[in-house]
């Protein structure tokens, strides 16, 4: 048998695609949209852990106090600054995260060994600026704590009495679930890759073809029905792949521009990991351009089946949102579903894990079957006489 | 040659085609004369293999089209009722894609496309995008890229309708030189002026029924009218005029 004609519409397609403005400018955007996002998301988070090690201490009183205030200089990524006249208005009107005051008596009740006092104010429903209040929380306390030991020795005591409890932080870090579930969603920006890089071919070469009135022209052609279908379904694959590797290696960009190491995050995402993604991903690159076909040769218009298209990405999407509260979590059952098999098995990638490979041959199949079974569908719809005539 | 003989299609209630049978010989340039509406499109339709008749057969150059109509697409250069044009292909990529999707060789495609380019006076516009193109200069694509791969069949589904005098000039001259070549030329049309000016052997279509069939003199003789119009007037009867 002759395949050339597939090769022939491929080509024809891939080219009468590149020279449309809006097809390229769409896919660059769908592109950039992700990647920037998750950028943006990380850096996000990134800074506000920064902000929280590097920290000025608004300080009211220091004259009070230079024992405290000396301490605090001598801690690292601390920097303590002149307080505002009126600590209360400054932290409501958000011109200070908090402001640190101590009081005139605290010279003398140092020295006679009573609690000195000293007053933080803070607005808690403020989001951003939790971690800073938190960070001098534990900076005061600590100091109390080293200062109540020191009296503690200086009176024969031991230290190791005053504590009944000896309480060690296991940081289960904020910002590193917050910068876990960002990375949940490059596999959705992937997946989406897909749908909407091969978007574009899938709706103009099927319902385009038709409302222009080519698609009688075309298949006068000798070129048995299935050839015609696998042609405009190779060139939105290939479409589709180029959509994912750009969402990949601009992804990798994003991501070594961030200081992520400061975020405790275990994600890597290298040449080692963009190759085993796409190679796990690629079958869905293969499978959304067969549904989206089968989908538009329903459509007489271009502006119709892009309506179909947007239902179909909002369903793929589903499994990206609900991972962002439930974190997939790789289950043997997941793997048959396509997506969903390739959304957990690239959560095994990007965690360092290598994925099962049981689990990317199953779902890899499921999903090749699903193209066999829309590219059929969609040969016998091109070979009704409804869909080649009916305007 | 084309052969149809006792076509028939119904879609749902409406008998669109109801017992067609016309010959088209090689070397005749034969026209399917009729009012819109009359299932001359339908009838070339089942014709080119893109429609399944209900019954009837139809054989091009000895090719049972209803069993391989691959085969007969082969055999045939059709000019389709619409002829869309990819707005972002140039004219050459145009004749080249249809050539290349019916199996030219390389080497000839390239001396055929120039061949047509140059026949149908698409020179200037060769490699500019259809995109911008008047119905006319549209048209000339279309029929190009139809007789890319040396059909000795053309099938031509109003090709002067909406055309220009410049356009239709350049049509009517391929016409006459694809049936100079001994091809079987066989094309629709409700223009009355057109038909009697190529067509040798005049198809009068009504109903979905063959109304009557010969040269133009031979159906001025049967109707017993001094004119092509009045004799088609009086096959076709009052639904004629209304269309």
């Amino acid at each position: 048998m002759n395949f050339a004609a597939i090769k022939t519409i491929a080509r024809k397609e891939l080219i009468d695609s590149s020279r449309d403005r809006r097809a390229i400018y769409s896919l660059i955007f769908s592109v950039l949209v992700g990647p920037i996002l998750i950028g943006f998301m990380l850096n996000q988070i990134a800074s506000q852990e920064r902000a929280a090690h590097e920290i000025k201490v608004p300080l009211v009183g220091a004259e009070y106090a230079p024992i405290l205030v000396n301490w605090l200089r001598q801690q690292p990524g601390v920097e303590v600054v002149e307080g505002p006249a009126d600590p209360e208005a400054s932290v409501r009107d958000r011109k200070s995260d908090f402001v640190v005051v101590v009081e005139k008596d605290f010279a003398e009740k140092f020295r006679d060994s009573r609690p000195a006092p000293v007053q933080l104010y803070a607005d808690s429903t403020r989001q951003n600026a939790r971690a800073k209040v938190r960070r001098i929380r534990g900076l005061l306390s600590r100091f109390s704590g080293e200062i109540a030991g020191m009296r503690l020795i200086a009176r024969g005591v031991s230290p190791s009495l005053a504590n009944s409890l000896k309480v060690e932080d296991v940081e289960v870090s904020n910002a590193q679930q917050r910068a876990a579930t960002v990375f949940n969603i490059i596999p959705m920006f992937l997946i989406l890759a897909a749908f909407s890089g091969a978007m574009q071919i899938a709706t103009d070469t099927t319902a385009g073809e038709r409302e222009r009135g080519s698609l009688e022209p075309l298949l006068l052609n000798p070129v048995p029905r299935w050839q015609v279908v696998a042609g405009k379904w190779l060139a939105a694959t290939i479409a589709a792949l180029l959509g994912m590797l750009m969402t990949l290696v601009i992804t990798a960009k994003v991501l070594s521009k961030l200081p992520l190491e400061d975020l405790g995050v275990r994600y890597h995402l290298g040449q080692t990991e963009i190759i085993l993604l796409l190679l796990t991903v690629a079958p869905v690159a293969m499978m959304a351009p067969a549904i989206q076909i089968y989908l538009a040769c329903f459509a007489k218009s271009f502006k119709e089946a892009q309506s179909y298209m947007a239902f179909l990405v909002f369903g793929v999407t589903i499994p990206g949102v609900l991972s962002t509260f439930y974190p997939i979590t790789n289950r043997p059952w997941m793997h048959p579903i396509p997506i969903i098999g390739q959304y957990a098995a690239s959560m095994d990638i990007l965690g360092g894990k290598m994925p099962s490979v049981v689990g990317v041959v199953l779902a890899a199949a499921a999903s090749l079957a699903l193209v066999g079974l829309f590219l059929w569908l969609a040969t016998k719809l091109l070979s009704s006489e409804k869909i080649i005539f009916g305007r | 040659m084309i052969q149809a003989s006792n076509l028939r299609k119904s879609f749902g209630e409406v008998h669109a085609v109801n017992g067609v049978s016309f010959g088209a010989p090689d070397g005749v340039v034969t026209g399917l004369l009729g009012p819109n509406g009359a299932g001359k499109t339908t009838s070339l339709r089942m014709v080119y293999g893109l429609m399944k008749p209900d019954a009837g057969t139809i054989s091009i150059d000895g090719c049972d089209v209803i069993a391989d109509p691959l085969g007969g697409q082969k055999r045939i250069g059709v000019l389709p009722d619409l002829s869309g044009l990819y707005p972002r292909l140039t004219s050459r990529e145009h004749i080249r894609y249809f050539g290349e999707l019916q199996g030219v060789p390389a080497l000839e495609l390239e001396k055929r496309m120039n061949q047509l380019i140059e026949a149908l006076d698409l020179k200037s516009i060769a490699d500019r995008r259809v995109g911008g193109f008047s119905h006319g200069e549209r048209t000339k694509v279309a029929l190009a890229r139809a007789l890319v791969h040396n059909p000795q069949n053309i099938i031509l589904d109003e090709p002067t309708n909406g055309l220009d005098v410049m356009s239709t000039r350049a049509v009517r001259e391929m016409i006459r030189r694809l049936k100079a070549e001994n091809r079987c030329v066989v094309f629709s049309s409700h223009v009355m002026q057109e038909v009697s000016a190529l067509c040798d052997r005049i198809v009068v279509i009504a109903r979905g029924e063959v109304v009557a069939e010969g040269t133009a003199e031979e159906l001025k003789e049967l109707t017993g009218k001094a004119t092509l119009e009045d004799a088609f007037v009086a096959l076709v009867g009052p639904q004629g005029e209304l269309a």
